[in-house]
């Protein structure tokens, strides 16, 4: 990706955009803004599952960046770096919250003792080419909020598994865990999507 | 190898692989590689979910307010 090339409705580089606004022009804070916006609020958004929270923690994401924007010296991509640090307050906040679901502490557990599932189906009931955006965006959206962080973190933001045990705070052993158990609910979700579809069809 | 041998370790081996004998129960197991493929399947459509929406304006109106008030930004111009 391009990021440091792209110009911006300014006529300047983002590059040359971060150096100003390092040097403190509101202005081309602004611009940054403009460029970053909608990825930062579709983490926070889909990291929380609701609007008014993640508007909030949009607007704490850059007030953030605004105060440390002097601090970034490029040793990542600017986008790597104000995504980490908007990971990192929408983080901050569910702790605040005191959400339990995001310590982690239930992978912890001992599985329930029904062992693995025996009823996952026969070759005709895999999900294979069902899933579209709209029914996995409402899949993930209903997941408690520690699998949908993980799942998020993992598979939709592309963050590896140590990444996220620093992030959170937990062992990568528990993060595997954590987006297994993700990825089964999303799949018991999507299933039972599919078979209503198919329902309605008949 | 078993089915529940196999899903006992398949959190920590689906994205890396695993060993001889869980490739083998893996390509034996109509039920276990029917469960991966549907795991596989689900991480893969996760990339679908790019960034679509766009905060509120009032986002940036928010932000703007807390920089003047902190002291941290001057005055918008435009609003002057």
């Amino acid at each position: 990706m391009t990021t440091a090339k792209k110009v911006l409705a300014t006529g300047i580089t983002e590059q040359e955009a971060i150096a100003r606004a390092q040097q403190g022009d509101a202005e081309c804070f602004e611009a940054l803004y403009g460029l970053h916006k909608r990825r930062v609020y579709s983490l926070c958004l889909r990291m929380t599952g609701n609007t008014a929270e993640a508007e909030d923690l949009t607007q704490e994401a850059f007030l953030q960046l605004y105060r440390k924007i002097a601090t970034f010296r490029g040793e990542s991509a600017f986008s790597t770096w104000l995504h980490r640090l908007s990971v990192n307050v929408v983080l901050m906040h569910l702790r605040k919250k005191g959400l339990p679901e995001v310590s982690l502490e239930e992978t912890l557990e001992p599985q329930q003792e029904d062992g693995p599932r025996k009823d996952v189906g026969t070759r005709d009931n895999v999900l294979a080419g069902s899933i579209d955006r709209v029914n996995l965006e409402r899949a993930v959206e209903s997941l408690p909020p520690g699998y949908r962080i993980i799942f998020v973190l993992h598979d939709v933001e592309g963050y590896e598994h140590n990444e996220i045990a620093e992030m959170m705070g937990c062992s990568i052993g528990n993060s595997k865990s954590q987006l297994h158990k993700a990825r089964m609910k999303l799949r018991d979700l999507l299933k039972q999507s599919k078979a209503e579809k198919a329902a309605g069809r008949h | 190898m078993t089915c529940a041998e196999f899903q006992k370790v398949l959190p920590y081996i689906i994205d890396g692989g695993g060993s001889e004998e869980e490739r083998q129960h893996l390509e034996n197991c109509p039920v276990c590689s029917d469960l991966v493929a549907d795991l596989r399947y689900i991480a893969e459509c996760a990339k679908l979910l790019v960034p679509m929406e766009n905060p509120s304006p009032r986002v940036w109106n928010n932000i703007e307010r807390s920089l003047e008030r902190e002291g941290l930004a001057r005055p918008a111009r435009r609003n002057s």
